[in-house]
């Protein structure tokens, strides 16, 4: 690959052994870019969303048990 | 001269298709991997257990940071309400639970180096990740600030007051995190979270009936009566062992230490190791607690009521370990727990989110970790608030925040896209879907007895 080091404050050393330790994708730079989307098939979204509506339901009667018993 | 001494170094290495800028964060983690691929290199026992050394943490510290303040009470709780028994085997199972889960957390981290909040924005878009996010965000304020009741009554059996307990447990916390070095905070937390097992001492202080517990542990005898009592223990006891800043944690670790695929089987190692004494811990504050029993009612008790009522059993010096084990589990979850919101928040926002980032350069990082511990320290200082209602409520939200969390771990971790040949392996998967299937369960079964309260009296009696 044809490619230009440009130094700023690193020392040749350091950057060497990054590139030689690091999996490309650990790299800082390489996260930036995101993972690609991916839609949730039909089942899946009526599974997450029958946890999500369980999930408030129970927060609901748990905040209101505890506060029963708190007063 | 250390990479964490030169914070402003960079470098950019220019190609014709892409543009890689080397920050002192890959610095740091190079120079911890340098380390790993050495030792990877060497084939005698001595240098494979080294390497085990330098791949250790995460588990270890997700599994012992669990152990926090109000699991600790929960176990206590559990040993003094029902003695020796069926909560013996039971704790011990719900750590096989964690395990199941936890590993796929490393799995995730190793094969995607993402957090496990950036890995659900990014895949399954952000209507999905603020939900997961909001979940996170109020469990572990909830669970913060438990902590620091925890150590504000551990150390108040020592007669300190709260304000100076408070500041002992933020100095611990901010010390730390001085090196902005995640291998020197890692192990400088491992060690404080050693600490969890001063457990086993007081338990022998106690002097269990041995054959009692071995019995417990085969026959899973004497079982509790079916009532709402032992239902909340139950719930208690599973929401003290798996919660979802868990999941957080430890895949954002894993990515921190800059795991890798090759390093999946030490994590899995050190995911149990953490369990195995976890549990050993839990077992131990059953154990310590199982003389009050039948004596004693222990309902609603914080730590320094447990402690002085052991007194009589375990003597001072027992009871003043109790006491240092409840402080020693709010300290070490705080730090964990705070982490886990730092990291999720900074992948969310997209800002620099790593334990080597200097401050200069994480100050968006350190300031959420900061304040999330600071507000947590603050809130239980004010006088005449009803924090007896959070103590409560903590360990069953966890509980039931924990269904909708594994199904996006378990989509993630079977995503062929992201997983590059180590998807979870079919059987993995059925363990998995069990720990949904239990966790939700327990939740209905909640649900039940709040709405028709006297449902399980009725079913006890036929």
């Amino acid at each position: 690959m044809d490619s230009k080091v440009e130094h700023e404050h690193a020392s040749l050393a350091d950057t060497s052994l990054v590139l030689e330790t690091l999996e490309h994708d650990q790299l800082v730079s390489a996260k930036r870019e995101p993972v690609p989307r991916r839609r949730l098939k039909r089942g899946e979204l009526a599974l997450v969303w029958a946890l999500r509506l369980y999930l408030v339901f129970m927060l609901v009667v748990v905040f209101w048990q505890a506060w029963i018993a708190v007063r | 001269m250390s990479a964490g001494a030169q914070p402003e170094r960079r470098l950019r290495v220019l190609s014709a298709d892409d543009e890689v800028v080397v920050t002192h964060e890959d610095i740091d983690r190079a120079h911890d991997r340098a380390r790993v691929s050495a030792a990877r290199r060497g084939r005698t026992l001595r240098s494979r257990a080294w390497l085990l050394w330098l791949l250790i943490g995460p588990g270890i510290l997700v599994m012992l940071g669990e152990n926090d303040g109000p699991s600790m009470l929960s176990y206590a709780a559990t040993g003094a309400k029902f003695g020796v028994g069926f909560f013996i085997p039971f704790v011990i199972l719900t750590f096989g639970m964690a395990v199941v889960v936890q590993e796929m957390t490393v799995r995730l981290g190793a094969a995607t180096h993402r957090g496990h909040a950036e890995l659900i924005f990014e895949r399954f878009g952000p209507f999905w990740g603020w939900f997961s996010m909001i979940d996170l965000a109020i469990g572990n304020f909830l669970t913060l600030i438990t902590e620091f009741i925890a150590i504000r009554a551990g150390l108040g059996f020592f007669g300190i007051p709260p304000w100076a307990a408070v500041l002992v447990a933020l100095a611990v916390l901010f010390s730390a995190l001085l090196s902005h070095r995640y291998w020197t905070w890692e192990r400088v937390t491992l060690v404080a979270a050693a600490f969890n097992l001063i457990f086993i001492p007081v338990a022998l202080m106690a002097h269990p009936h041995w054959g009692a517990v071995g019995h417990a542990l085969v026959s899973w005898k004497p079982l509790p009566g079916f009532s709402n009592d032992t239902l909340m223990i139950v719930l208690s006891d599973i929401g003290a062992t798996v919660t979802p800043w868990m999941l957080f944690f430890q895949q954002s670790a894993t990515v921190d230490k800059g795991m890798t695929t090759k390093d999946i089987r030490f994590g899995r190692i050190d995911t149990l190791v953490g369990a195995g004494l976890a549990a050993a811990a839990a077992v131990g504050a059953i154990l310590a607690t199982a003389p009050l029993f039948g004596h004693i009612s222990a309902e609603n008790f914080q730590a320094a009521q447990f402690a002085q009522a052991l007194q009589p059993f375990i003597g001072h010096i027992g009871a003043s370990l109790f006491a240092l084990g409840m402080v020693e589990a709010g300290i070490v979850a705080s730090i964990t727990i705070s982490t886990s919101s730092a990291y999720a928040f900074g992948e969310v926002a997209q800002r620099p989110h790593s334990l080597n980032l200097p401050v200069k350069e994480g100050k968006s990082f350190y300031a959420v970790l900061g304040l999330c511990a600071a507000a947590a320290a603050g809130i239980v200082l004010i006088p005449g608030l009803p924090l007896v209602f959070v103590v409560l409520v903590v360990n069953v939200v966890a509980v039931l925040a924990m269904p909708p969390a594994l199904v996006f771990l378990y989509l993630l971790v079977n995503d062929k896209q992201i997983m590059e040949g180590v998807k979870s392996p079919a059987w993995m998967n059925a363990l998995a879907a069990a720990v949904v299937v239990v966790l939700t369960a327990a939740g209905v079964l909640y649900g039940i007895s709040v709405v028709a309260p006297n449902a399980f009296a009725w079913m006890g009696r036929l």
